[in-house]
């Protein structure tokens, strides 16, 4: 199985994000917000921990949610973990 | 001191038959059954093979994309169902103290279908792989939680689940919360989504669900000397209830009031009505005292066609109309649509309501032979004209939850 390329997790992860906030995927960039600019509250947050988890096939320490704020947060936590272990390609 | 009166001025239901209240009726009236075979879930190992799945539904004609993708099918009823009756009442929200309404639904099983889904990933990927959306989707008082959220109802927000009797039930007691001044308004009714491999399963191993496979929209056979068990069906129904002077203040159109409501139990088995009828008549002459009335013009009973079940109410009906039980044109919705568990009383009040409306009771379907234990007027096969000004609707539940509501016409 070949890892996922960094353009290909931030774009999985802005999928995610549209399809729970209702933004436009064009309106969402690595610096795009959780919270302030889309609303995502702390429930908000665990579900889509939940979902990253399902669509990449990895765990998420407890811990490791506290420090995502923006996309570009998300990706780099999802590289690094893809650098450790090699990601199997997402479903679609 | 005169009780505050309580009126219905909007309604909503979806059911087997029709969607939308106007689809719903016209359904009722001609006497069209919603009754067809299952393809909701596989059916392929079990005795009962068929029901009265709610088709032609899209949620998101009733509410927000997101949220539709976010709740289960049972909430999915109750904000469509909200929807329709609170733009047919035309109220206005903004201009309402959104502290005095009030949202009492009700729900037999809460959110079911998810709750199943989410059992089967637990066991075949373990606990660990829940979804962290289950307590919030399944959770029963869901529905009345989320109609609050969606409209800004800050009032009493709760939902009761009595099985068979929980739209009922919520019907009634938002009546007391209306008439006691705890609310001026109350979005109430019922809602189920019960149509799920494991409850389905449950009902068909509990041998009291119809096997007529053969012949879907005769299965229901209520008082037919044939019936062999009811019918399990999806739906819902909402109705929009006001204090009377609030109604009238605003200019509303009043399409009937609430001037009856009793419930009581059986105290008597979990699943087994009292085969005398005993508790039923009870909770029947209750609703009359409380409605200080001594008849009522016809009867939606609650008819599921189980042997147990017809034949009880048959007897509770003449033990409190003594020979005039005889006289009163009797009907049973489910029929129809067959049985959706907490959905049906309120289901059955929207017919009530636009009976009174009308003037025009609908039929009992399929009651070709009457059992011979069952001979009262159960209006056969076509709809009729009645006179009527107060009407009378019976919900029994499993555990012998027994709810009887009086409408009367608006005046």
């Amino acid at each position: 199985m070949n890892p996922m390329t960094s353009q290909e997790i931030e774009l999985k992860v802005r999928e995610l994000l549209s399809e729970r906030s209702g933004v436009a995927l064009d309106k969402i960039g690595a610096e795009t917000r959780l919270a302030e600019d889309l609303g995502v509250d702390s429930f908000g947050s665990v579900e889509l921990m939940f979902e990253i988890e399902e669509a990449f096939g990895l765990e998420i320490p407890d811990g490791d949610i506290m420090h995502v704020r923006s996309v570009k947060d998300i990706t780099a936590y999802l590289e690094a973990w893809s650098s450790r272990k090699s990601l199997p390609r997402a479903q679609a | 001191m005169n009780r505050r009166r309580v009126v219905v001025t909007g309604l909503g239901v979806a059911a087997c038959n029709g969607v939308g209240v106007e689809q719903f009726w016209r359904a009722n009236v001609e006497g069209r059954s919603g009754i067809a075979a299952i393809d909701a879930f596989d059916v392929t190992d079990l005795a009962a093979k068929i029901g009265g799945q709610v088709r032609d539904f899209t949620p998101a004609q009733y509410m927000p994309e997101d949220v539709a993708k976010r709740v289960d099918r049972f909430v999915h009823f109750g904000l469509a169902c909200t929807e329709m009756a609170l733009k047919e009442s035309g109220l206005a929200l903004q201009a309402e103290d959104p502290d005095r309404i009030a949202v009492i639904m009700g729900s037999g099983l809460g959110g079911q279908m998810f709750h199943e889904e989410q059992m089967v990933s637990a066991f075949d990927r373990g606990a660990h792989r829940i979804n962290p959306a289950s307590v919030a989707r399944i959770s029963p008082n869901a529905v009345a939680s989320q109609i609050g959220i969606r409209y800004g109802l800050r009032g009493p927000n709760l939902v009761i689940s009595t099985a068979c009797a929980s739209g009922a039930h919520a019907i009634g007691e938002a009546t007391r919360k209306i008439q006691h001044g705890d609310a001026e308004v109350c979005i109430t009714g019922g809602v189920e989504a019960p149509l799920t491999q494991f409850n389905f399963g449950a009902y068909c191993s509990l041998r009291v669900l119809s096997r007529n496979n053969d012949n879907p929209m005769g299965a229901s056979r209520p008082f037919e000397l044939g019936r062999d068990g009811f019918v399990m069906s999806e739906g819902g129904a909402v109705l929009v209830l006001e204090e009377r002077e609030h109604a009238l203040r605003r200019g509303a159109a009043i399409l009937a009031e609430i001037t009856g409501y009793a419930s009581n139990s059986g105290a008597h088995h979990m699943v087994m009505p009292e085969s005398g009828g005993a508790d039923a008549a009870r909770v029947m002459a209750a609703s009359l005292r409380d409605a200080g009335l001594g008849r009522v013009d016809y009867i939606n009973a609650h008819a599921t066609s189980t042997r147990a079940n017809d034949v009880a109410e048959t007897k509770a009906i003449k033990a409190v109309f003594g020979e005039a039980a005889h006289r009163i044109p009797i009907s049973s919705t489910k029929s129809m649509i067959g049985h959706s568990i907490g959905a049906a009383g309120a289901i059955e009040a929207v017919v009530c309501v636009k009976a009174l409306q009308e003037q025009l009771v609908p039929p009992t379907i399929n009651l070709d032979e009457p059992d011979p234990a069952c001979d009262l007027d159960y209006v056969p096969h076509e709809s009729r004209p009645v006179r009527m000004e107060h009407v009378m609707s019976n919900s029994f539940g499993f555990g012998n939850c027994n709810v009887a509501l009086i409408f009367s016409r608006a005046t």
